[in-house]
């Protein structure tokens, strides 16, 4: 058997439990770390940040009064959105990309190649999720923070744009050292992403969702879940039918779980209930 | 008109032609374009690779003891992780470690204090200096005026200890942390079995945020949500300890140790309950005077049900604890509500909480605590063990003028607010190059820098009255000095004398006051925490731009409270408190906060603390309250009275 022979059955997606997530911010930093985030003199400064894992800070304390307002963090990255028909993936950032510089892989990863960005940035525009970053100025990395500049991660220049890719170079890896294993089986080798590693209370659940009975699929299943404004998951069934007949829909493979149902409307652009 | 011959034209356009090359060349014009040229093709950055290794480390520098396995390539360290998970400053360690500003070399002082000018000295000229110094207070008679102040509880902070100790000082300070602050009240800190407690009644403990040992508590807090364990948190603010609590308790800001009060006060005379703590009586006739349930109620701003419900579900629980301490990694708490709290365990008699002591860390010292010291303490000498009091204290600016006429040695890789009053600053390893007894070190020693416990024991092996100190030659064996945690036997005394003045302090706080309507709480941000983080550019990433947007320190203020005093968003104000002014700050509208309160974000405003941590926002513990606590010797900052002026 060589590894060309082997369909693949991947289909990666991830689970955020909000519930858990305690806010450490933790995640954003592993993930800088992981991906080579530039660094600036002021990364405060939020116009000018390029991340890709973003630790948002929600509240409801437009619709309800002290003290019944409740705090909590949404750590958002790339929600890796397969489109109405997730055999045939269609990310909204991908149809517009002029040069093939996003794709999305059979695992379902939407990749990005930072060198062959052109920085037109019209994907950057049909993201519904603020997800891409763009390299306003060319990424500097001063002295000697070079030093923990990761080699599995290529570096970006000015003008492209960069996203999360699911740590798929970690996936890359992976694959590698079972095929140095002997293990020919594509679908074999597992992995985890840097922000989901570095959670410290295990909000962040990565896998296959394609995998029956994991920890994934059952989180994705449970009432709980809930995706960032994705308008149709709130319609009846066969209104969903119809538009999916009609409308391109992200439909992400980025599952948020809370049973908190003001944080569960805000994060469908819903009035609070 | 002559007419032009073919040669002048020639010549004519040759001149023409040699002028534009000429000015073409002079203008920068060409290396302009080859210096993009370079860049666009040759100066992409590539790291380089190499051999993949994964080595372990474990960071005795850390107070939580974070084990990591580090991945390296080649040389190079680039990615970290662990199992039990990270403290927030492991996780950022390896910008700590690569830090375009580490030190490089023991640096002496040129210029004034503060002014920041050092210049490179040789490791045997700064310690011989520092050295022959501590010699010469010792001869005459002035051992006592060396002072230490360390960050936390870790190997080197105990081997400082022991060495200035013998050196003939009584005064080895820590940085207030809940550990040193409840110490001198109960004579031991108290030890919480977080993993065996069903309901946990949280006073102000942002237990999720940074409290206590972080791992560790992290890891308890997955096991509360499996076991259905009921935390139950007072705060003044929507935090997430607040918002995944079972139930959160809104109290008014700084009445946290009133609503201990009034909990025990139900306890003695609703339920009779007895504590075993000395002087009982005494106490619990004060608060059966001064603080019955409706009073409370009225204080806290609680309902009277609502406390009863809050005391009759900790006095049904199996094993409930009270944890007291306000803050997440910055703490602040009072005598006064130390003793409250625990006196609500020790009435209901649990076994999730009990006194420890740690043997080699005492916190015993001439006064009880940092803040006593930085005010009445009379210092010749200070070291700083990668300490920043000067940031970190409500005191700090009290602390610099005293370091202006002290000779100050710190100890730090890191510039920070505190070093930059250093007459020396000797650069200290990060754990990836110090190592530890089992393991060698993840990475070589960067320049000049040295292992803190190397340096110390340098140093008392040139000091007379401790030259064979220490049984070691090598820092990395110095484990043995950690001390062994024990039990007390559990007896404290309400001492009612020495809490008075913390009551009277908290009651003015808390009164009416027409000049200082407001009140001022603070609140720590992800990463940032009370100040540490801010030196590195990963964490100034994830800083949300509802605490900090360009340069703008926002402070969370209630929307009613906002709009009696005509605030809107994004507006600049000045907030005074009866200590001073603190401006540049700006308006957030929020409900997340309770009327007649403002929540100021902590850790900003250094005055020196690396090109990434200088210049962001104003440090509000320059007008938060000082007074100094008789018995925790330390202030509790948690509230103050301040006024938009």
């Amino acid at each position: 058997m060589t590894v060309k022979d082997v369909a693949m059955k991947r289909r990666w997606g991830m689970a955020i439990d909000l519930d858990k997530c305690i806010g450490c911010g933790q995640c954003a930093v592993a993930c800088s770390q992981e991906n080579n985030m530039p660094i600036f003199e002021d990364d405060s400064d939020v116009p000018k940040r390029v991340a890709f894992l973003e630790l948002m800070k929600v509240t409801n304390d437009r619709d309800a009064k002290f003290p019944d307002v409740r705090t909590a963090f949404i750590p958002k990255m790339c929600q890796m959105c397969e489109g109405n028909d997730p055999a045939n993936p269609d990310p909204p950032c991908v149809s517009v990309c002029p040069v093939v510089a996003t794709d999305v892989g059979d695992d379902g990863v939407v990749s990005q190649i930072w060198s062959r960005c052109i920085g037109c940035r019209y994907c950057q525009a049909a993201c519904p999720y603020e997800a891409r970053v763009f390299n306003w100025w060319k990424p500097r990395y001063e002295g000697s923070f070079k030093n923990s500049l990761n080699s599995d991660v290529s570096i970006s220049s000015r003008g492209t744009i960069v996203k999360c890719t699911f740590c798929s170079h970690k996936w890359k890896q992976a694959r590698d050292k079972a095929v140095a294993e002997g293990n020919l089986d594509i679908n074999a080798p597992v992995y985890k992403t840097a922000c989901q590693t570095a959670c410290p209370v295990g909000a962040i659940v990565f896998g296959d969702l394609d995998e029956a009975g994991s920890e994934l699929a059952e989180l994705v299943a449970s009432d709980r879940a809930v995706r960032l404004t994705n308008s149709i998951d709130d319609l009846p069934e066969d209104k969903q039918k119809a538009f999916l007949k009609v409308k391109q829909f992200p439909n992400p493979k980025v599952y948020y779980l809370t049973s908190q149902s003001w944080l569960r409307d805000m994060m469908r652009f819903k009035k609070n209930s | 008109m002559k007419k032009i011959e073919r040669k002048d034209f020639l010549k004519i356009s040759g001149g023409v032609l040699a002028g534009g090359l000429t000015g073409w060349v002079f203008s920068g014009a060409p290396f302009l374009g080859f210096q993009m040229s370079v860049e666009w093709t040759q100066d992409q950055h590539v790291p380089p690779k190499g051999l993949e290794k994964f080595v372990s480390a474990v960071n005795d520098a850390c107070p939580n003891g974070c084990d990591v396995t580090v991945r390296k390539i080649g040389e190079r360290a680039l990615q970290l992780k662990s199992d039990k998970g990270l403290c927030p400053s492991c996780q950022v360690s390896l910008q700590l470690l690569y830090h375009p500003e580490r030190i490089t070399s023991p640096l002496k002082r040129v210029g004034s204090k503060g002014s920041g000018k050092f210049e490179p000295v040789t490791w045997d000229q700064a310690l011989k200096e520092i050295a022959s110094r501590i010699n010469t207070l010792s001869s005459e008679g002035k051992s006592n005026s060396i002072a230490v102040i360390n960050k936390d509880e870790s190997i080197s902070a105990i081997m400082l200890d022991k060495f200035i100790s013998a050196s003939g000082s009584k005064n080895v300070y820590y940085e207030s942390g809940i550990k040193s602050v409840t110490t001198p009240v109960l004579d031991g800190y108290v030890d919480y079995d977080f993993n065996n407690t069903d309901y946990i009644l949280s006073f102000g403990s942002r237990l999720i945020e940074g409290w206590g040992d972080i791992p560790a508590m992290r890891q308890s807090y997955i096991n509360w949500k499996k076991k259905g364990v009921k935390l139950v948190h007072a705060d003044t603010v929507s935090t997430r300890t607040a918002s995944s609590a079972d139930k959160w308790l809104p109290i008014k800001a700084g009445t946290e140790a009133v609503l201990a009060f009034g909990i025990a006060n139900y306890f003695i005379t609703a339920k009779r309950l007895n504590s075993s703590g000395a002087e009982f009586g005494r106490w619990a006739q004060m608060i059966i005077n001064s603080y019955p349930l409706a009073r409370t109620a009225t204080l806290t701003g609680l309902s009277e049900d609502q406390i009863k419900e809050t005391a009759e579900e900790f006095l049904k629980a199996k094993n409930p604890i009270a944890v007291a301490g306000k803050g997440g990694i910055g703490i602040s708490t009072s005598s006064a509500e130390i003793l409250a709290v625990y006196c609500l365990n020790s009435l209901v008699k649990t076994r999730a909480a009990s006194i420890k002591r740690n043997s080699a860390i005492t916190y015993k010292a001439e006064f009880n605590g940092l803040d006593a010291f930085i005010k009445d303490g009379e210092i010749n000498m200070l070291f700083l063990n990668n300490s920043n009091p000067v940031f970190k204290s409500v005191l700090g600016d009290e602390l610099k003028k005293k370091m202006d006429k002290a000779f100050v040695v710190s100890l730090n890789p890191i510039m920070n607010d505190s070093a930059n009053y250093a007459d020396y600053i000797l650069p200290s390893m990060t754990y990836f190059e110090t190592g530890a007894a089992e393991s060698k070190p993840v990475v070589n020693p960067y320049k000049e820098s040295m292992d803190a416990r190397d340096i110390i024991i340098s140093l008392s092996g040139m000091v007379d009255k401790t030259k064979n100190l220490f049984p070691f030659a090598k820092g990395i064996n110095a484990d043995s000095l950690a001390g062994k945690v024990t039990a007390t036997d559990g007896r404290f005394s309400f001492n009612i004398e020495k809490v008075k003045g913390s009551i009277e302090t908290l009651e003015k706080k808390i009164a009416q006051n027409n000049e200082f309507p407001l009140t001022l709480v603070p609140l720590e941000i992800p990463m940032v925490g009370d100040g540490d983080g801010l030196a590195f550019p990963y964490v100034l990433k994830t800083i949300d731009p509802g605490f900090f947007f360009k340069g703008k320190l926002l402070v969370q203020i209630n929307r009613e409270t906002g709009k009696r005093f005509g605030l809107s968003n994004n507006t600049p104000i000045v907030l005074q408190s009866a200590r001073g002014k603190l401006g540049k700050v700006y308006v957030r509208l929020t409900d997340t906060v309770a009327p007649d309160t403002i929540a100021i974000p902590l850790g900003f405003g250094h005055e020196s603390y690396t090109r990434y941590g200088n210049k962001k926002g104003v440090n509000p513990k320059t007008i938060m309250s000082s007074e100094v606590d008789q018995l925790t010797g330390t202030a509790d900052w948690w509230s103050t009275r301040v006024k938009i002026s």
